[in-house]
Protein backbone atom coordinates (compact mmCIF):
# COMPACT_ATOMS: atom_id res chain seq x y z
CA UNK A 1 0.00 0.00 0.00
CA UNK A 2 2.75 2.35 0.53
CA UNK A 3 3.32 4.59 -2.71
CA UNK A 4 5.25 7.85 -4.07
CA UNK A 5 3.33 10.72 -3.91
CA UNK A 6 4.36 10.51 -7.77
CA UNK A 7 3.41 7.56 -8.86
CA UNK A 8 -0.56 7.38 -7.75
CA UNK A 9 -1.97 4.35 -6.81
CA UNK A 10 -0.30 1.22 -8.23
CA UNK A 11 -1.89 -2.07 -8.50
CA UNK A 12 -0.55 -5.35 -8.33
CA UNK A 13 -1.55 -8.05 -10.31
CA UNK A 14 1.11 -11.10 -9.13
CA UNK A 15 0.51 -14.73 -9.59
CA UNK A 16 -2.78 -13.92 -11.62
CA UNK A 17 -3.98 -12.10 -8.74
CA UNK A 18 -5.56 -9.17 -9.93
CA UNK A 19 -5.99 -6.77 -6.45
CA UNK A 20 -6.12 -2.79 -6.47
CA UNK A 21 -4.30 -0.92 -3.99
CA UNK A 22 -6.56 -1.31 -1.40
CA UNK A 23 -6.66 -4.59 -0.93
CA UNK A 24 -9.23 -5.47 -2.87
CA UNK A 25 -9.68 -8.24 -5.26
CA UNK A 26 -10.65 -7.65 -8.53
CA UNK A 27 -12.00 -10.97 -10.52
CA UNK A 28 -13.77 -10.11 -12.88
CA UNK A 29 -13.12 -6.10 -13.20
CA UNK A 30 -9.29 -5.36 -13.11
CA UNK A 31 -8.48 -4.61 -17.06
CA UNK A 32 -11.26 -1.35 -17.03
CA UNK A 33 -10.03 -0.49 -13.60
CA UNK A 34 -6.34 -0.60 -14.81
CA UNK A 35 -7.42 1.33 -17.50
CA UNK A 36 -9.29 4.23 -15.92
CA UNK A 37 -5.95 4.34 -13.47
CA UNK A 38 -3.84 5.10 -16.20
CA UNK A 39 -5.33 7.87 -17.05
CA UNK A 40 -6.40 9.05 -14.21
CA UNK A 41 -2.56 8.99 -12.83
CA UNK A 42 -1.70 11.94 -14.83
CA UNK A 43 -4.53 13.97 -12.42
CA UNK A 44 -3.57 12.51 -9.31
CA UNK A 45 0.12 13.60 -10.03
CA UNK A 46 -1.12 17.44 -10.58
CA UNK A 47 -3.45 17.34 -8.00
CA UNK A 48 -0.56 15.76 -5.76
CA UNK A 49 1.85 18.02 -6.81
CA UNK A 50 -0.56 20.95 -6.15
CA UNK A 51 -1.64 19.41 -2.35
CA UNK A 52 2.32 19.15 -1.08
CA UNK A 53 2.69 22.93 -2.38
CA UNK A 54 -0.35 24.26 -0.52
CA UNK A 55 0.40 22.04 2.89
CA UNK A 56 3.82 23.36 2.29
CA UNK A 57 2.81 26.87 2.55
CA UNK A 58 -0.14 26.26 5.15
CA UNK A 59 0.16 23.14 7.02
CA UNK A 60 -2.68 23.67 8.61
CA UNK A 61 -5.65 23.39 6.68
CA UNK A 62 -7.87 26.25 6.73
CA UNK A 63 -11.62 26.18 5.16
CA UNK A 64 -11.47 28.35 2.46
CA UNK A 65 -12.42 28.80 -1.26
CA UNK A 66 -9.42 27.36 -2.50
CA UNK A 67 -8.92 24.67 -0.21
CA UNK A 68 -12.66 23.94 -1.23
CA UNK A 69 -11.94 23.77 -4.41
CA UNK A 70 -8.55 21.44 -4.18
CA UNK A 71 -11.11 18.90 -2.15
CA UNK A 72 -13.66 18.63 -5.00
CA UNK A 73 -10.94 17.97 -7.25
CA UNK A 74 -10.16 15.18 -5.29
CA UNK A 75 -7.57 15.02 -2.28
CA UNK A 76 -4.66 11.91 -2.76
CA UNK A 77 -4.08 9.21 -1.13
CA UNK A 78 -1.23 10.13 0.74
CA UNK A 79 -2.70 13.43 2.22
CA UNK A 80 -6.30 11.61 2.59
CA UNK A 81 -6.21 10.88 6.28
CA UNK A 82 -4.59 14.09 7.64
CA UNK A 83 -7.29 16.48 5.12
CA UNK A 84 -10.48 14.19 6.52
CA UNK A 85 -9.44 14.36 10.25
CA UNK A 86 -8.73 18.26 9.64
CA UNK A 87 -11.56 19.11 7.67
CA UNK A 88 -14.21 16.80 9.53
CA UNK A 89 -12.81 18.40 12.89
CA UNK A 90 -12.12 14.65 13.99
CA UNK A 91 -8.21 16.12 14.83
CA UNK A 92 -9.21 18.54 17.17
CA UNK A 93 -11.96 15.60 18.88
CA UNK A 94 -8.90 13.25 19.06
CA UNK A 95 -6.41 16.09 20.07
CA UNK A 96 -8.82 16.84 23.12
CA UNK A 97 -9.40 13.55 24.13
CA UNK A 98 -6.14 11.76 24.39
CA UNK A 99 -6.30 8.38 25.60
CA UNK A 100 -10.12 8.38 25.23
CA UNK A 101 -9.84 6.05 22.26
CA UNK A 102 -8.02 3.47 24.17
CA UNK A 103 -9.96 4.01 27.47
CA UNK A 104 -13.19 2.76 25.27
CA UNK A 105 -11.21 -0.24 24.44
CA UNK A 106 -10.34 -1.29 27.90
CA UNK A 107 -13.53 -0.56 29.56
CA UNK A 108 -15.83 -3.75 30.12
CA UNK A 109 -18.11 -4.21 26.99
CA UNK A 110 -21.95 -5.36 26.57
CA UNK A 111 -21.64 -8.77 25.34
CA UNK A 112 -24.45 -8.22 23.12
CA UNK A 113 -22.83 -5.48 21.57
CA UNK A 114 -19.97 -7.39 21.11
CA UNK A 115 -21.80 -10.48 19.48
CA UNK A 116 -23.53 -8.02 16.93
CA UNK A 117 -20.66 -6.95 15.61
CA UNK A 118 -19.02 -10.18 15.75
CA UNK A 119 -21.50 -11.99 13.38
CA UNK A 120 -20.29 -9.08 10.87
CA UNK A 121 -16.23 -9.65 10.74
CA UNK A 122 -16.41 -12.66 8.67
CA UNK A 123 -19.18 -10.55 6.17
CA UNK A 124 -16.79 -7.34 5.73
CA UNK A 125 -15.02 -7.18 2.54
CA UNK A 126 -14.65 -10.81 2.25
CA UNK A 127 -12.66 -10.15 -0.95
CA UNK A 128 -10.08 -7.88 0.84
CA UNK A 129 -6.84 -9.77 1.44
CA UNK A 130 -6.33 -6.91 4.24
CA UNK A 131 -9.70 -8.39 5.93
CA UNK A 132 -9.14 -11.98 5.47
CA UNK A 133 -8.87 -12.76 8.92
CA UNK A 134 -5.44 -15.56 7.86
CA UNK A 135 -4.09 -12.32 6.80
CA UNK A 136 -0.38 -11.34 8.89
CA UNK A 137 -1.29 -7.86 9.64
CA UNK A 138 -5.41 -8.20 8.65
CA UNK A 139 -7.27 -5.40 9.36
CA UNK A 140 -10.34 -7.29 10.85
CA UNK A 141 -9.17 -6.78 14.57
CA UNK A 142 -8.55 -3.15 14.21
CA UNK A 143 -12.15 -3.22 12.36
CA UNK A 144 -13.77 -4.78 15.48
CA UNK A 145 -11.66 -2.45 17.60
CA UNK A 146 -13.20 0.52 16.36
CA UNK A 147 -16.89 -0.74 15.90
CA UNK A 148 -16.67 -1.91 19.80
CA UNK A 149 -15.19 1.07 20.92
CA UNK A 150 -17.79 3.65 18.62
CA UNK A 151 -20.67 1.62 19.96
CA UNK A 152 -19.27 2.09 23.71
CA UNK A 153 -18.94 5.99 22.65
CA UNK A 154 -22.43 6.47 21.25
CA UNK A 155 -24.84 4.08 23.20
CA UNK A 156 -28.13 4.95 21.39
CA UNK A 157 -26.46 4.00 17.98
CA UNK A 158 -24.33 1.37 19.41
CA UNK A 159 -23.54 -0.77 16.05
CA UNK A 160 -25.83 -0.64 13.04
CA UNK A 161 -25.10 -2.45 9.95
CA UNK A 162 -23.33 -0.96 7.21
CA UNK A 163 -21.56 0.52 10.11
CA UNK A 164 -18.71 -2.25 9.40
CA UNK A 165 -18.22 -0.88 5.66
CA UNK A 166 -17.82 2.69 6.56
CA UNK A 167 -14.78 1.89 9.46
CA UNK A 168 -13.41 -0.68 6.70
CA UNK A 169 -13.06 1.88 4.30
CA UNK A 170 -11.56 4.05 7.34
CA UNK A 171 -8.71 1.70 8.12
CA UNK A 172 -7.81 0.98 4.61
CA UNK A 173 -7.20 4.81 4.37
CA UNK A 174 -6.23 5.53 7.78
CA UNK A 175 -4.31 2.79 8.90
CA UNK A 176 -5.06 4.10 12.14
CA UNK A 177 -7.28 2.48 14.53
CA UNK A 178 -7.99 6.22 16.64
CA UNK A 179 -8.11 8.22 13.68
CA UNK A 180 -10.87 5.80 11.85
CA UNK A 181 -12.71 6.07 15.41
CA UNK A 182 -12.12 9.78 15.42
CA UNK A 183 -13.49 10.12 11.71
CA UNK A 184 -16.59 7.56 12.78
CA UNK A 185 -17.62 10.25 15.16
CA UNK A 186 -17.40 13.44 13.04
CA UNK A 187 -19.45 11.34 10.24
CA UNK A 188 -22.38 9.65 12.50
CA UNK A 189 -22.07 12.45 15.48
CA UNK A 190 -21.72 15.29 12.94
CA UNK A 191 -21.39 14.90 9.34
CA UNK A 192 -24.79 12.39 8.52
CA UNK A 193 -28.30 12.70 10.03
CA UNK A 194 -29.28 10.31 12.57
CA UNK A 195 -29.04 7.14 9.55
CA UNK A 196 -27.79 4.17 12.16
CA UNK A 197 -29.89 4.85 15.28
CA UNK A 198 -32.45 2.28 16.14
CA UNK A 199 -35.24 4.11 14.27
CA UNK A 200 -33.62 5.20 11.62
CA UNK A 201 -35.23 8.35 10.88
CA UNK A 202 -32.51 10.25 9.35
CA UNK A 203 -32.40 7.49 6.69
CA UNK A 204 -36.02 7.48 6.12
CA UNK A 205 -36.41 11.23 6.07
CA UNK A 206 -33.80 11.39 3.42
CA UNK A 207 -35.03 8.71 1.22
CA UNK A 208 -37.97 10.86 0.70
CA UNK A 209 -35.99 14.19 0.72
CA UNK A 210 -34.48 12.11 -2.65
CA UNK A 211 -37.83 11.66 -3.79
CA UNK A 212 -38.82 15.01 -3.37
CA UNK A 213 -35.67 16.53 -5.10
CA UNK A 214 -36.43 14.46 -7.96
CA UNK A 215 -39.74 15.48 -8.33
CA UNK A 216 -38.13 18.87 -9.05
CA UNK A 217 -35.51 17.81 -10.77
CA UNK A 218 -36.72 14.91 -13.25
CA UNK A 219 -40.38 15.28 -12.90
CA UNK A 220 -41.01 12.07 -14.95
CA UNK A 221 -39.22 9.97 -13.00
CA UNK A 222 -40.63 11.78 -9.65
CA UNK A 223 -44.25 10.70 -11.50
CA UNK A 224 -42.89 7.07 -11.91
CA UNK A 225 -41.88 6.27 -8.66
CA UNK A 226 -44.88 7.72 -7.03
CA UNK A 227 -46.76 5.29 -8.22
CA UNK A 228 -44.42 2.80 -6.24
CA UNK A 229 -44.83 3.70 -2.53
CA UNK A 230 -42.29 3.22 -0.57
CA UNK A 231 -39.64 2.38 -3.48
CA UNK A 232 -37.33 4.90 -2.23
CA UNK A 233 -35.94 2.68 0.44
CA UNK A 234 -35.76 -0.45 -1.86
CA UNK A 235 -33.23 1.79 -4.22
CA UNK A 236 -31.49 4.04 -1.99
CA UNK A 237 -31.20 3.00 1.59
CA UNK A 238 -28.12 0.90 0.69
CA UNK A 239 -26.75 3.78 -1.39
CA UNK A 240 -27.44 6.63 2.02
CA UNK A 241 -26.79 3.50 4.51
CA UNK A 242 -23.54 2.58 2.78
CA UNK A 243 -22.36 6.33 1.80
CA UNK A 244 -21.76 4.46 -1.76
CA UNK A 245 -19.74 1.55 -0.53
CA UNK A 246 -19.78 -1.01 -2.91
CA UNK A 247 -22.37 0.63 -5.26
CA UNK A 248 -19.86 3.01 -6.53
CA UNK A 249 -16.43 1.88 -7.87
CA UNK A 250 -13.78 2.48 -4.75
CA UNK A 251 -12.25 5.55 -6.45
CA UNK A 252 -15.29 7.12 -6.82
CA UNK A 253 -16.21 6.66 -3.32
CA UNK A 254 -12.88 7.88 -1.75
CA UNK A 255 -13.12 11.10 -3.57
CA UNK A 256 -17.52 11.91 -2.51
CA UNK A 257 -16.10 10.98 0.70
CA UNK A 258 -13.49 14.04 0.13
CA UNK A 259 -16.67 16.24 0.19
CA UNK A 260 -18.68 14.45 2.58
CA UNK A 261 -15.89 15.52 4.92
CA UNK A 262 -15.42 18.85 3.84
CA UNK A 263 -18.51 19.73 2.92
CA UNK A 264 -21.00 17.76 4.42
CA UNK A 265 -23.80 15.36 3.52
CA UNK A 266 -25.44 17.15 0.50
CA UNK A 267 -22.95 15.62 -1.73
CA UNK A 268 -25.01 12.40 -1.07
CA UNK A 269 -27.93 14.09 -2.93
CA UNK A 270 -25.68 15.33 -5.22
CA UNK A 271 -24.48 11.77 -6.71
CA UNK A 272 -27.71 10.23 -6.21
CA UNK A 273 -29.07 13.04 -8.65
CA UNK A 274 -26.70 12.96 -10.98
CA UNK A 275 -26.85 9.03 -11.20
CA UNK A 276 -31.07 10.10 -11.34
CA UNK A 277 -30.72 12.53 -14.35
CA UNK A 278 -27.52 10.85 -16.00
CA UNK A 279 -30.10 7.55 -16.68
CA UNK A 280 -33.88 9.27 -17.29
CA UNK A 281 -34.39 7.63 -20.48
CA UNK A 282 -33.62 4.52 -18.86
CA UNK A 283 -34.93 4.63 -15.88
CA UNK A 284 -38.37 5.39 -17.78
CA UNK A 285 -38.46 2.50 -19.62
CA UNK A 286 -39.04 0.50 -16.50
CA UNK A 287 -42.56 -1.13 -16.31
CA UNK A 288 -42.85 -2.88 -13.06
CA UNK A 289 -41.53 -2.06 -9.46
CA UNK A 290 -39.19 -4.93 -10.06
CA UNK A 291 -37.81 -3.60 -13.17
CA UNK A 292 -36.87 -0.23 -11.48
CA UNK A 293 -35.09 -1.59 -8.53
CA UNK A 294 -33.03 -3.56 -11.16
CA UNK A 295 -32.33 -0.27 -12.80
CA UNK A 296 -31.22 1.28 -9.90
CA UNK A 297 -28.72 -1.56 -9.07
CA UNK A 298 -27.39 -0.92 -13.16
CA UNK A 299 -27.03 2.99 -13.39
CA UNK A 300 -24.27 2.97 -10.60
CA UNK A 301 -22.52 0.71 -12.85
CA UNK A 302 -19.96 0.77 -15.81
CA UNK A 303 -17.89 3.55 -17.00
CA UNK A 304 -19.83 6.72 -15.81
CA UNK A 305 -19.42 6.19 -12.23
CA UNK A 306 -15.71 4.59 -13.02
CA UNK A 307 -14.29 7.54 -14.22
CA UNK A 308 -14.77 9.06 -11.18
CA UNK A 309 -12.46 12.73 -11.75
CA UNK A 310 -15.68 13.23 -14.52
CA UNK A 311 -18.24 12.05 -12.60
CA UNK A 312 -17.46 14.55 -9.59
CA UNK A 313 -17.01 17.12 -12.44
CA UNK A 314 -20.91 16.31 -13.62
CA UNK A 315 -21.98 15.87 -9.25
CA UNK A 316 -21.44 19.74 -9.48
CA UNK A 317 -23.05 20.46 -12.37
CA UNK A 318 -25.65 18.33 -13.49
CA UNK A 319 -28.13 18.52 -10.77
CA UNK A 320 -27.28 22.04 -10.86
CA UNK A 321 -27.86 24.42 -7.45
CA UNK A 322 -28.62 22.68 -4.17
CA UNK A 323 -28.65 24.84 -1.21
CA UNK A 324 -27.93 23.78 2.54
CA UNK A 325 -31.52 25.81 3.06
CA UNK A 326 -33.38 23.69 0.31
CA UNK A 327 -32.11 20.39 2.01
CA UNK A 328 -32.83 21.65 5.60
CA UNK A 329 -36.51 22.82 5.10
CA UNK A 330 -37.33 18.82 2.99
CA UNK A 331 -35.65 17.50 5.74
CA UNK A 332 -37.71 19.08 8.53
CA UNK A 333 -40.64 18.15 6.17
CA UNK A 334 -40.13 15.37 5.36
CA UNK A 335 -39.56 14.14 8.96
CA UNK A 336 -42.63 15.46 10.05
CA UNK A 337 -44.58 13.27 7.48
CA UNK A 338 -42.98 10.22 8.57
CA UNK A 339 -43.32 10.89 12.42
CA UNK A 340 -47.22 11.86 11.66
CA UNK A 341 -47.75 8.63 9.49
CA UNK A 342 -45.88 6.74 12.41
CA UNK A 343 -47.72 7.98 14.68
CA UNK A 344 -51.06 7.27 13.16
CA UNK A 345 -50.05 3.60 12.69
CA UNK A 346 -49.76 2.80 16.41
CA UNK B 1 -14.79 -4.30 -2.93
CA UNK B 2 -15.17 -5.86 -6.13
CA UNK B 3 -17.49 -4.70 -8.46
CA UNK B 4 -20.27 -6.98 -9.86
CA UNK B 5 -21.16 -5.88 -13.29
CA UNK B 6 -24.07 -6.75 -14.95
CA UNK B 7 -24.80 -5.89 -18.70
CA UNK B 8 -26.64 -2.70 -18.50
CA UNK B 9 -30.74 -4.27 -18.27
CA UNK B 10 -32.26 -4.30 -20.96
CA UNK B 11 -36.27 -2.17 -20.95
CA UNK B 12 -38.12 -5.18 -19.37
CA UNK B 13 -41.34 -5.79 -20.65
CA UNK B 14 -44.37 -5.21 -19.26
CA UNK B 15 -44.32 -7.88 -16.34
CA UNK B 16 -47.24 -8.92 -13.39
CA UNK B 17 -46.78 -8.11 -10.59
CA UNK B 18 -46.49 -10.08 -7.95
CA UNK B 19 -49.29 -12.36 -6.35
CA UNK B 20 -51.23 -11.72 -9.54
CA UNK B 21 -51.99 -14.77 -11.76
CA UNK B 22 -50.98 -13.39 -15.11
CA UNK B 23 -51.91 -15.70 -17.77
CA UNK B 24 -49.75 -17.03 -20.16
CA UNK B 25 -47.05 -14.65 -21.25
CA UNK B 26 -43.98 -13.76 -21.22
CA UNK B 27 -41.95 -11.79 -18.32
CA UNK B 28 -38.49 -10.68 -19.59
CA UNK B 29 -35.87 -9.30 -17.32
CA UNK B 30 -32.31 -8.16 -17.21
CA UNK B 31 -29.64 -10.49 -18.15
CA UNK B 32 -27.04 -11.19 -15.89
CA UNK B 33 -26.32 -13.89 -13.74
CA UNK B 34 -23.57 -12.56 -11.31
CA UNK B 35 -21.06 -15.54 -11.11
CA UNK B 36 -17.40 -15.09 -11.40
CA UNK B 37 -15.06 -17.60 -11.25
CA UNK B 38 -17.72 -20.01 -9.60
CA UNK B 39 -18.12 -17.24 -6.94
CA UNK B 40 -21.66 -15.53 -6.46
CA UNK B 41 -21.60 -12.22 -5.36
CA UNK B 42 -24.81 -11.79 -3.17
CA UNK B 43 -24.74 -8.38 -2.65
CA UNK B 44 -25.76 -7.77 -6.09
CA UNK B 45 -28.23 -9.81 -6.82
CA UNK B 46 -29.50 -10.10 -10.50
CA UNK B 47 -33.14 -10.67 -11.53
CA UNK B 48 -33.91 -13.94 -13.27
CA UNK B 49 -31.00 -15.08 -15.46
CA UNK B 50 -33.35 -15.48 -18.92
CA UNK B 51 -36.39 -14.54 -20.18
CA UNK B 52 -38.25 -16.95 -18.84
CA UNK B 53 -41.92 -17.70 -19.32
CA UNK B 54 -44.20 -18.00 -16.12
CA UNK B 55 -48.08 -18.71 -15.59
CA UNK B 56 -48.28 -16.96 -11.91
CA UNK B 57 -45.90 -14.71 -9.55
CA UNK B 58 -45.54 -14.79 -5.75
CA UNK B 59 -43.87 -12.65 -3.17
CA UNK B 60 -41.48 -14.69 -0.90
CA UNK B 61 -39.73 -13.15 1.87
CA UNK B 62 -36.72 -14.11 3.94
CA UNK B 63 -37.01 -13.35 7.47
CA UNK B 64 -34.73 -13.66 10.87
CA UNK B 65 -32.52 -12.25 12.79
CA UNK B 66 -29.19 -11.22 12.14
CA UNK B 67 -26.33 -14.05 10.36
CA UNK B 68 -28.58 -17.34 9.82
CA UNK B 69 -28.53 -17.33 6.63
CA UNK B 70 -30.77 -15.51 4.79
CA UNK B 71 -28.97 -14.77 2.26
CA UNK B 72 -26.79 -17.87 1.33
CA UNK B 73 -29.89 -19.97 2.09
CA UNK B 74 -31.21 -17.63 -1.41
CA UNK B 75 -28.44 -17.52 -3.13
CA UNK B 76 -28.24 -21.81 -2.60
CA UNK B 77 -31.61 -21.80 -4.12
CA UNK B 78 -30.89 -19.43 -6.88
CA UNK B 79 -27.69 -20.51 -8.28
CA UNK B 80 -26.83 -23.89 -6.38
CA UNK B 81 -24.16 -22.62 -4.62
CA UNK B 82 -22.64 -21.72 -1.67
CA UNK B 83 -19.17 -20.64 -0.90
CA UNK B 84 -17.90 -19.98 2.80
CA UNK B 85 -16.22 -16.57 3.28
CA UNK B 86 -18.03 -14.88 0.04
CA UNK B 87 -20.81 -13.28 1.81
CA UNK B 88 -21.05 -9.35 2.94
CA UNK B 89 -24.15 -8.33 5.09
CA UNK B 90 -27.28 -7.44 3.62
CA UNK B 91 -27.76 -3.90 4.20
CA UNK B 92 -31.39 -2.97 3.44
CA UNK B 93 -33.45 -4.92 1.33
CA UNK B 94 -33.18 -6.59 -2.33
CA UNK B 95 -34.76 -9.71 -3.83
CA UNK B 96 -33.99 -12.56 -6.95
CA UNK B 97 -36.58 -14.25 -8.70
CA UNK B 98 -36.85 -18.06 -9.76
CA UNK B 99 -39.02 -19.64 -11.86
CA UNK B 100 -40.51 -23.21 -10.67
CA UNK B 101 -42.02 -25.74 -12.40
CA UNK B 102 -45.07 -26.74 -10.67
CA UNK B 103 -46.45 -30.03 -11.81
CA UNK B 104 -46.67 -28.04 -15.11
CA UNK B 105 -47.39 -24.68 -13.88
CA UNK B 106 -44.33 -21.88 -14.20
CA UNK B 107 -44.72 -20.30 -11.14
CA UNK B 108 -41.99 -17.12 -10.41
CA UNK B 109 -41.26 -16.39 -7.13
CA UNK B 110 -39.62 -12.76 -6.35
CA UNK B 111 -37.96 -13.77 -2.98
CA UNK B 112 -37.00 -10.45 -1.15
CA UNK B 113 -33.90 -10.73 1.04
CA UNK B 114 -33.65 -8.70 4.03
CA UNK B 115 -31.41 -7.58 6.75
CA UNK B 116 -31.48 -9.38 10.31
CA UNK B 117 -30.84 -6.57 12.25
CA UNK B 118 -33.33 -5.00 14.08
CA UNK B 119 -33.51 -1.86 13.71
CA UNK B 120 -33.88 -2.60 10.18
CA UNK B 121 -37.54 -4.03 10.83
CA UNK B 122 -38.60 -0.60 11.01
CA UNK B 123 -37.59 -0.58 6.90
CA UNK B 124 -38.28 -3.30 5.91
CA UNK B 125 -42.03 -3.97 7.48
CA UNK B 126 -43.98 -2.35 5.01
CA UNK B 127 -43.19 -4.68 2.76
CA UNK B 128 -44.40 -7.49 4.66
CA UNK B 129 -48.02 -6.68 3.88
CA UNK B 130 -47.20 -7.97 0.34
CA UNK B 131 -45.80 -10.98 0.85
CA UNK B 132 -47.68 -14.20 -0.11
CA UNK B 133 -44.93 -16.16 2.02
CA UNK B 134 -42.83 -15.51 4.70
CA UNK B 135 -39.94 -18.08 5.06
CA UNK B 136 -38.82 -17.29 9.16
CA UNK B 137 -35.07 -18.64 9.76
CA UNK B 138 -33.29 -19.44 12.64
CA UNK B 139 -29.45 -20.74 13.15
CA UNK B 140 -29.67 -24.31 15.17
CA UNK B 141 -26.16 -23.16 16.14
CA UNK B 142 -27.25 -19.83 17.93
CA UNK B 143 -29.82 -19.72 21.01
CA UNK B 144 -30.75 -16.08 20.62
CA UNK B 145 -31.71 -16.47 17.30
CA UNK B 146 -34.38 -19.19 17.88
CA UNK B 147 -35.44 -17.31 20.97
CA UNK B 148 -36.12 -14.83 19.25
CA UNK B 149 -38.33 -16.70 16.72
CA UNK B 150 -41.48 -15.63 18.95
CA UNK B 151 -40.82 -11.71 18.40
CA UNK B 152 -40.43 -12.44 14.90
CA UNK B 153 -43.59 -13.96 15.41
CA UNK B 154 -45.24 -11.11 16.53
CA UNK B 155 -43.95 -8.65 13.93
CA UNK B 156 -45.00 -10.85 11.40
CA UNK B 157 -48.82 -10.86 13.14
CA UNK B 158 -48.77 -7.45 12.98
CA UNK B 159 -47.57 -6.17 9.29
CA UNK B 160 -47.98 -9.10 7.40
CA UNK B 161 -51.18 -10.45 5.47
CA UNK B 162 -53.45 -12.77 7.49
CA UNK B 163 -53.15 -15.83 5.10
CA UNK B 164 -49.81 -15.45 4.49
CA UNK B 165 -47.75 -18.77 3.95
CA UNK B 166 -45.35 -19.07 6.54
CA UNK B 167 -42.24 -21.61 7.32
CA UNK B 168 -39.78 -21.92 10.02
CA UNK B 169 -36.70 -23.29 9.01
CA UNK B 170 -33.56 -23.96 10.91
CA UNK B 171 -30.70 -23.37 9.47
CA UNK B 172 -26.88 -24.58 9.61
CA UNK B 173 -28.34 -28.12 10.20
CA UNK B 174 -24.82 -29.54 8.24
CA UNK B 175 -22.99 -27.73 11.96
CA UNK B 176 -23.09 -31.24 14.18
CA UNK B 177 -20.68 -29.57 16.57
CA UNK B 178 -22.04 -26.52 16.98
CA UNK B 179 -25.51 -26.75 17.17
CA UNK B 180 -27.40 -25.82 20.31
CA UNK B 181 -30.82 -26.16 19.55
CA UNK B 182 -32.52 -29.47 18.97
CA UNK B 183 -34.27 -30.76 15.84
CA UNK B 184 -37.26 -31.47 18.55
CA UNK B 185 -37.00 -28.16 20.04
CA UNK B 186 -38.06 -26.20 16.63
CA UNK B 187 -40.15 -28.87 15.84
CA UNK B 188 -42.19 -28.07 19.40
CA UNK B 189 -42.34 -24.35 18.34
CA UNK B 190 -43.33 -24.45 14.75
CA UNK B 191 -46.17 -27.01 16.58
CA UNK B 192 -47.13 -24.81 19.23
CA UNK B 193 -47.79 -21.84 16.36
CA UNK B 194 -49.18 -24.08 14.08
CA UNK B 195 -46.44 -23.70 11.13
CA UNK B 196 -44.20 -26.01 8.79
CA UNK B 197 -41.55 -26.72 9.97
CA UNK B 198 -38.07 -27.86 8.83
CA UNK B 199 -34.24 -27.97 8.77
CA UNK B 200 -32.22 -26.79 6.27
CA UNK B 201 -28.58 -26.23 5.54
CA UNK B 202 -27.76 -23.77 2.52
CA UNK B 203 -23.96 -25.23 2.68
CA UNK B 204 -24.89 -28.58 2.24
CA UNK B 205 -27.99 -28.31 0.10
CA UNK B 206 -30.50 -30.20 2.67
CA UNK B 207 -33.85 -28.86 2.14
CA UNK B 208 -33.11 -25.86 0.66
CA UNK B 209 -35.51 -26.78 -2.46
CA UNK B 210 -37.79 -28.46 -0.66
CA UNK B 211 -38.55 -24.91 1.25
CA UNK B 212 -39.23 -22.86 -1.58
CA UNK B 213 -41.08 -25.86 -3.37
CA UNK B 214 -43.14 -26.26 -0.75
CA UNK B 215 -44.05 -22.50 -0.42
CA UNK B 216 -44.53 -22.74 -3.99
CA UNK B 217 -47.13 -25.42 -4.38
CA UNK B 218 -49.01 -24.18 -1.45
CA UNK B 219 -49.15 -20.68 -3.83
CA UNK B 220 -50.41 -22.49 -6.69
CA UNK B 221 -52.78 -24.31 -4.95
CA UNK B 222 -54.55 -21.43 -3.43
CA UNK B 223 -54.20 -19.58 -6.27
CA UNK B 224 -55.98 -22.18 -8.45
CA UNK B 225 -57.74 -23.51 -6.56
CA UNK B 226 -58.51 -26.35 -8.47
CA UNK B 227 -61.00 -28.51 -6.54
CA UNK B 228 -59.60 -32.31 -7.84
CA UNK B 229 -56.12 -31.16 -6.54
CA UNK B 230 -55.74 -31.60 -2.93
CA UNK B 231 -52.50 -30.51 -1.35
CA UNK B 232 -51.41 -30.04 2.63
CA UNK B 233 -48.35 -27.90 3.35
CA UNK B 234 -47.84 -29.69 6.20
CA UNK B 235 -48.10 -33.40 5.28
CA UNK B 236 -45.99 -32.36 1.66
CA UNK B 237 -43.07 -31.05 4.11
CA UNK B 238 -43.70 -34.33 6.46
CA UNK B 239 -43.21 -36.50 3.42
CA UNK B 240 -40.42 -35.05 1.58
CA UNK B 241 -38.20 -33.63 4.70
CA UNK B 242 -34.81 -34.75 4.79
CA UNK B 243 -33.20 -35.85 8.05
CA UNK B 244 -29.23 -34.50 8.54
CA UNK B 245 -26.91 -37.00 6.99
CA UNK B 246 -29.40 -38.01 5.25
CA UNK B 247 -28.76 -38.13 1.00
CA UNK B 248 -27.60 -34.29 0.17
CA UNK B 249 -28.89 -32.85 -2.34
Amino acid sequence: MERGAEDGPQASQNDGERIDPYGFERRDDFEPYKEMMNEYVAVLNRRSKRWSKLLQDKPNVEKNLTVKRYVRKGVPNEHRAKIWMAASGAQEHLESKPGYYQSLLEMEHDAKLRETIHTDMHRTFPDNILFKSRAEEGLQKALYNVLLAYGHHNQTVGYCQGMNFIAGYLMIITKDEEKSFWLMDALLGRILPDYYSPDMLGLKTDQEVLGELVKTKAPAVGQLMAQYPGIWTLVVSRWFICLYIDILPIETVLRVWDCLFYEGSKVLFRVALTLVLRHQVEILRARSLPDVCECFKQITCGAFTLDCHAFMQKIFTEPGSLSMATIDKLREKCRQQILEEESQRR
Amino acid sequence: MSRKKAARGKAATSSPSAGSPAGKRAARSSPGIVQMNGVVHPSRPSISNSSEFYDIAFKVMLVGDSGVGKTCLLVRFKDGAFLAGSFISTVGIDFRNKVLNIDGVKVKLQIWDTAGQERFRSVTHAYYRDANALLLLYDVTNKSSFDNIQAWLTEIHEYAQQDVVLMLLGNKADATHDRVVKREEGEKLAKEFGVPFMETSARSGLNVELAFTAVAKELKHRSTKDPSEKFKLQEYVNKEVKGVGCCRS
